[in-house]
């Protein structure tokens, strides 16, 4: 699932997306420098039809992209404006300068896709922002050292840790179910699973990694905030948890399986990669 | 390790494994009461197995030569999952299928496999696994009953317990300790297959909490065994048994052994006119759950048929699935019992009677959780 892609943007992200040029954009001090970067990338128009001057690729080509966004806690709306642009160019639209939310698309596409597109994003971004809080604090926990040794000895410790990688990695294979599509747009229900799936692991990740880390995590010189803060906001943003169990509950509903097992392979049948 | 399990795909030619299995379940289980169906891997029916065997599915990853199917893990993985689904009787051949055959066909010798292994996949004889003893669970490696050399081979001596199905196998592949004692830890153990009808053996079923009586207590008494009771090395048996753990940790049993209560409540909410919000809240919740899981299985499915050894993942895996499988019986449960009321259909309450008082076995049985948890901290550096 990481491509050449994946690599280039994250690097790029890594060089220019550092914890500091976050806080600053938070601050207020601008972002016009670090757009102007990702726009050079040519990035944006990643799943632009290539007629249209993009890279024509599909939403599965570009799920490193969205996690890196994640994984660097990005303060700009890269991969909304991202789907966006993609969305208007297959409508035939214009789409404006600038970092864009999903309300640039307007009426360019059905309520339902753009509600999934909404969840596959946050979906992919919590998988990228898990990834690194679990990076963070298993190098906390090997790093601090309480009673004489590293606080990750302590069993207590290592399970919570280990919660964390099994939540971490269900979130990581939510996110590639929710971009299983070959086009510019997700499948819907697996769009949904994928949220409803991601969205009770950023809890996990969240909760966790603080618990690991103690009073310093809590502090905002720390860097961990700038990750479970964005994982907080993901979790609910474009629909909760529950609210996207529903929605997949409402597809068995209206559809023909009563096994559990037909409903989800029927449903996982959808997935292109 | 957080990025090596990645979205697989199932390859056309097995997946169509799928409906002739799916065609020959729905007539072999129909009219089954879903409390019995619930048993799945529990459910012990030699006759059942024996139809299996007869179709080539049992022992479908195993070369021809020896009478396996000579197919991928990935269509086993397909016949494992509509045995589930289906909720079919597959104890009987279970242990052999998954473990002791790929087991003596990695570390036996030819006329070890060619001796058992055609007998397994005719679905013939039936093996359990010996592992846990008294005071030695998921401390393994401790393990006391002893092989002793000997002028016909080896002299068996000690106890197992926990041995699933061993009152009604013909084989135990058990391990043993051939040098050392229980301080000397992973060295000095070995493999040994015991053919369970040899004097000196006593078995006794243990009756579980539900009733059911599937695991036992063995007993060797100064077993006589003969020379080519071995399997693999002298010595070898923590290194084998622990590659052997991979492939008992990473199947769709680990993630589906809720899965016929589900289906039953599933088909309980279809009656009403209209299911509560919080039930069809908890439905959804419950099947995302199990197509993220599902998908994760199939991809330590195929790192396993890449031919690597993903312990870790598959131990992920597993207690995310066992998480899944015992929070099922909870939640419906729970969301029944919104209505204290209500009649239940008779074959639901049973099967979530039943699920429910098993459950805590699915974060037991093959590695406990807390065992899991350890291995998964060892992957991240942690120990």
């Amino acid at each position: 699932m990481d491509n050449e892609f994946g690599d280039a943007f994250g690097q790029l992200l890594a060089d220019r997306c550092t914890p500091e040029a976050v806080r600053g954009i938070e601050r207020g001090e601008g972002a016009d420098a670090l757009w102007h970067d990702l726009v050079e990338s040519g990035f944006v128009d990643a799943l632009v039809p290539e007629a249209q001057g993009g890279a024509g690729l599909s939403l599965h080509e570009v799920l490193p992209l969205v996690q890196a966004c994640g994984y660097h806690a990005l303060p700009l709306p890269f991969a909304e404006t991202m789907a966006a642009r993609a969305v208007l160019a297959h409508a035939r639209r214009q789409w404006p300068d600038g970092p864009v939310t999903l309300d640039a698309i307007g009426d360019a596409l059905p309520v339902e896709d753009r509600g999934a597109l909404h969840a596959a994003l946050t979906t992919a971004q919590i998988a990228g922002a898990a990834a690194r809080v679990l990076e963070m604090s298993i190098a906390h926990a090997q790093q601090r050292t309480q009673f004489g040794k590293p606080i990750g000895s302590f069993q207590a410790v290592q399970h919570q840790l280990s919660v964390m990688a099994e939540h971490a990695c269900a979130a990581r294979m939510a996110a590639q179910l929710s971009f299983a599509s070959a086009s510019h747009l997700p499948d819907r229900t697996l769009a949904a699973m994928g949220k409803s799936v991601a969205g009770e692991a950023a809890a996990v990740l969240a909760a966790g990694s603080h618990a690991v880390h103690g009073a310093i995590g809590i502090t905002a010189e720390f860097d961990l905030q700038l990750y479970t803060r964005r994982l907080l906001a993901w979790r609910v943003q474009g629909g909760s948890p529950s609210h996207w169990a529903m929605q997949v509950a409402r597809q068995w509903w209206s559809g023909s399986h009563d096994r559990a097992i037909d409903f989800t392979l029927e449903r996982l049948g959808a997935a292109r990669f | 390790m957080f990025d090596s399990l990645s979205l697989t795909r199932i390859p056309a030619d097995d997946e169509a494994l799928r409906a002739p299995v799916r065609a020959f379940l729905d007539k072999a289980l129909e009219g089954v009461a879903p409390e019995v169906r619930a048993r799945s891997w529990g459910g012990f029916d030699a006759a059942f197995s024996r139809a299996l065997g007869e179709r080539g599915w049992i022992g479908l990853t195993l070369p021809k030569e020896y009478g396996g199917g000579g197919r991928s893990l990935y269509a086993r993985f397909v016949l494992v999952e509509e045995l589930l689904r289906a909720g079919a009787p597959v104890a009987a051949h279970w242990f052999a299928d998954r473990q002791s055959a790929p087991h003596i066909l990695k570390f036996g010798t030819p006329a070890q496999a060619q001796f058992h292994l055609p007998r397994i996949c005719r679905g013939e004889v039936f093996f359990c696994i010996g592992m846990s003893e008294p005071g030695s669970g998921s401390d393994l490696a401790s393990v006391r009953t002893r092989a002793t050399r000997n002028d016909k081979g080896w002299r068996l001596d000690g106890q197992k317990i926990w041995t699933t199905n061993a009152h009604r196998s013909h084989y135990m592949i058990a391990l043993v300790r051939t040098s050392g004692d229980a301080g000397s830890r992973q060295k000095g153990l070995s493999q040994v297959i015991v053919d369970l009808s040899l004097p000196g053996i006593t078995i006794r079923p243990i009756t579980d909490l539900t009733g059911d009586a599937h695991f036992c207590e063995v007993f060797f008494d100064g077993v006589q065994l003969t020379d080519d009771a071995l399997i693999g090395a002298e010595g070898d048996g923590w290194n084998q048994v622990t590659s052997e753990l991979a492939y008992e940790r990473s199947g769709p049993e680990r993630i589906y052994s809720s899965v016929v209560l589900l289906d039953e409540w599933l088909a309980h909410l279809r009656t009403r006119r209209e299911p509560s919000q919080r039930s069809l809240a908890l439905a959804g919740r419950v099947l995302s759950a199990l197509a993220v899981l599902r998908s994760l299985s199939v991809s330590v499915n195929g790192r396993l048929a890449e031919g690597e050894s993903p312990i870790v993942e598959a131990a992920l895996v597993k207690d995310l699935g066992t998480t899944l499988e015992q929070f099922i019986p909870e939640a419906i449960a729970d969301a029944l019992g919104d209505d204290p009321d209500a009649t239940l259909p008779d074959g639901l309450a049973r099967t979530l009677q039943y699920v429910s008082q098993i459950a805590p076995a699915f974060s037991l049985r093959g590695g406990t959780r807390e065992v899991l948890r350890g291995m998964i901290a060892r992957g991240l550096g942690l120990r």
